[in-house]
């Protein structure tokens, strides 16, 4: 059992997993790099907390326990006494592996490091670290608090030790652990590409309409979304970027090209929900 | 919408119930047997292989190779065997009435292609059809150039009766939801392939994390890896593009009908 879990970045991810943890009972200690960023997080996790109390999901004080157990901190060495620790802090392999180097300097040597990157390789973080087995990948899906997969990731050398323990881990915090190998897009991101991809096809093909082809897969197929409302919701924008990634991550796979119907819209500025206008007009935005 | 009346005289028959003909593969031909059956059709079918051991059908359901003449729909759901496709189409065009429509099942051979075969070329209307899918609510109509706007609207009417309702697409290989979802059952199998993941893990992963309402491993099941394989294979025939590629274990699957056992 783990009982003091590390967390470095306390954005929208870094938030949401503290939620997560210290509802299941664990001492969280929340790291970010200033004061202000860390103030702003325990707000938004108040925030959240109340939302969940209102709803009837939690009571006044199981809220008041669990916002007492996550410890803002601002220097990394606080983080010693952490038998795991996961990284959220920004996409970028250079600072990710800067911050690998740190931690390892700053914690015991059996602490579990692991990194929630979407798109980056785990193996080539860790390949920073004087004990590479002890890395691992975390990844956890957006809301944190309220999403219940997380894929764990082993990277070419991490060991079968630290991905037992990174699975009891995630049970521990009330996640449904799989397991990946680490490849781009681990599974999620990977096997989703068809559905944003073939529906892409179809429109550019002329076979069926925006509307059609999300009515179709919604009342013809069961699926809650379609894929065109979806891509508007995850923003054209990030779903071009992870679908450019991930084809030039396995050089050049036909089944992960992008379509120039994203690169438009990206260009038109109509990248979704968020803009007002993507493959739907939303009245209320902008 | 205006034409409820007429609609309801055309599709009954004298006797109060009209007939349904439905041929092709099992169990497609048993789920639509029953969906008609249970909407008070009286449904005569037949299929290309007879499913062992016999289905037992809820309603009244008559097997039999013949085709009546006051038949008011015919349904030829073969997905894939181009050649039985064929010859139903060419036997249910001589036993029809000018007036029955013929709904078949194009995701693997587009309707235009299949009217080149028979006669009555106006009677054709390609649907989308795959095992499981049958209680859906949309099924993707596809008429073809030579379909008058009648033959649409008797279909159109016909699947109303069922509960259901028609969304006119582009007649091509593989329609909508069996290209996206065939796609995503191949892409599940290249991951596991590839031992990036368990097939149980596959499918926790994206019911979980996208809100699939199925596993795109269990879908595999649930519609024949066979007949994903087929639908795939065609699209790539179709388009001949690398992406629809088919992953070795999903033409393995297909072939032995069971999961495979890693050596
Ligand atoms: N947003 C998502 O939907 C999502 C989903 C899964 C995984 N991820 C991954 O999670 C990670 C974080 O994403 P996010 O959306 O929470 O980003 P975010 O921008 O909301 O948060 C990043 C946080 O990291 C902090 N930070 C930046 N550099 C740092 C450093 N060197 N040391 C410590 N803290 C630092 C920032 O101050 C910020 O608070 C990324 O790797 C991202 O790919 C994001």
């Amino acid at each position: 059992m783990v009982k003091h879990f590390g967390i470095v970045g306390a954005g929208t991810m870094g938030s949401g997993i503290a939620q997560a943890a210290a509802l299941s009972g664990v001492d969280v200690l929340l790291y970010d790099v200033n004061d202000t960023i860390l103030r702003q997080a325990l707000e938004r996790i108040k925030y959240d907390f109340r939302k969940g109390v209102n709803r009837g999901k939690l009571t006044q004080e199981q809220m008041t326990e669990a916002f007492g157990r996550i410890h803002p901190r601002t220097k990394l060495h606080d983080l010693k006494q952490c038998e795991f620790i996961v990284e959220a802090v920004i996409e970028d392999l250079t600072v990710k592996k800067d911050l690998f180097r740190h931690l390892e300097a700053d914690t015991k040597p059996t602490t579990i490091l692991a990194t929630n990157t979407s798109s980056l390789s785990v193996t080539a973080m860790a390949s920073v670290l004087r004990v590479p087995e002890r890395a691992v990948g975390l990844h956890f899906f957006n809301p944190a608090h309220i999403m219940k997969l997380v894929e764990v990731v082993r990277g070419e050398r991490t060991s079968q030790e630290t991905v037992d323990h990174t699975i009891e881990l995630a049970k521990q915090i009330d996640k449904t652990p799989v397991v990946a190998k680490d490849t781009p897009g681990f599974i999620v991101n990977r096997v989703a590409r068809p559905f944003y991809g073939e529906a892409l096809r179809l429109l550019g093909e002329n076979v069926a309409t925006v509307e059609q082809i999300d009515r179709i897969v919604k009342e013809g197929g069961g699926f809650a979304m379609g894929p065109f409302e979806l891509m508007d919701l995850i923003g054209i924008d990030i779903n071009f970027a992870v679908t450019q990634s991930m084809y030039e991550q396995y050089f050049g796979e036909p089944r992960y090209r992008p379509h120039l119907i994203q690169k438009r819209m990206v260009d038109a500025g109509h990248i979704g929900r968020k803009s007002g206008q993507g493959f739907y007009k939303y009245e209320d935005k902008k | 919408m205006a034409k409820k009346t007429s609609s309801t005289t055309h599709t009954k028959g004298t006797s109060g119930h009209s007939v349904v003909y439905i041929v092709g593969d099992s169990p497609l031909v048993e789920e639509y047997a029953n969906l008609c059956a249970d909407k008070g059709y009286s449904v005569v079918v037949d299929w290309n292989e007879s499913p062992k051991p016999a289905p037992k059908f809820e309603g009244t359901v008559k097997v039999s190779s013949t085709t009546a003449r006051n038949t008011a729909v015919a349904l030829e759901l073969t997905i894939a065997d181009k050649e039985h496709k064929k010859k139903n189409l060419v036997t249910l065009d001589k036993a029809l009435a000018a007036t029955a429509p013929i709904l078949t099942n194009s995701v693997t051979v587009a309707a235009t292609e299949q009217a080149t075969w028979i006669s009555g070329k106006h009677r054709l209307v390609g649907i989308g059809a795959l095992p499981s899918f049958s209680q859906q609510r949309i099924v993707e109509t596809a008429p073809t150039v030579h379909t008058p706007k009648e033959t649409v609207e008797v279909v159109q009417r016909f699947m109303q009766s069922l509960g259901k309702e028609i969304e006119v697409v582009q007649d091509r290989v593989g329609m909508v939801l069996p290209r996206i979802l065939c796609q995503l059952v191949n892409e599940a199998t290249f991951v596991v392939q590839e031992d990036v993941a368990t097939p149980q893990d596959v499918d926790t992963a994206m019911k979980l994390g996208t809100n699939y309402p199925l596993g795109p491993i269990e879908w595999g099941g649930k519609i024949g890896f066979k007949h994903v394989y087929s639908v795939l294979s065609a699209i790539e025939n179709d388009l001949s593009e690398d992406r629809y590629r088919i992953s070795p274990l999903l033409k393995m699957l297909a072939h032995t009908g069971e999961w495979w056992k890693k050596q």
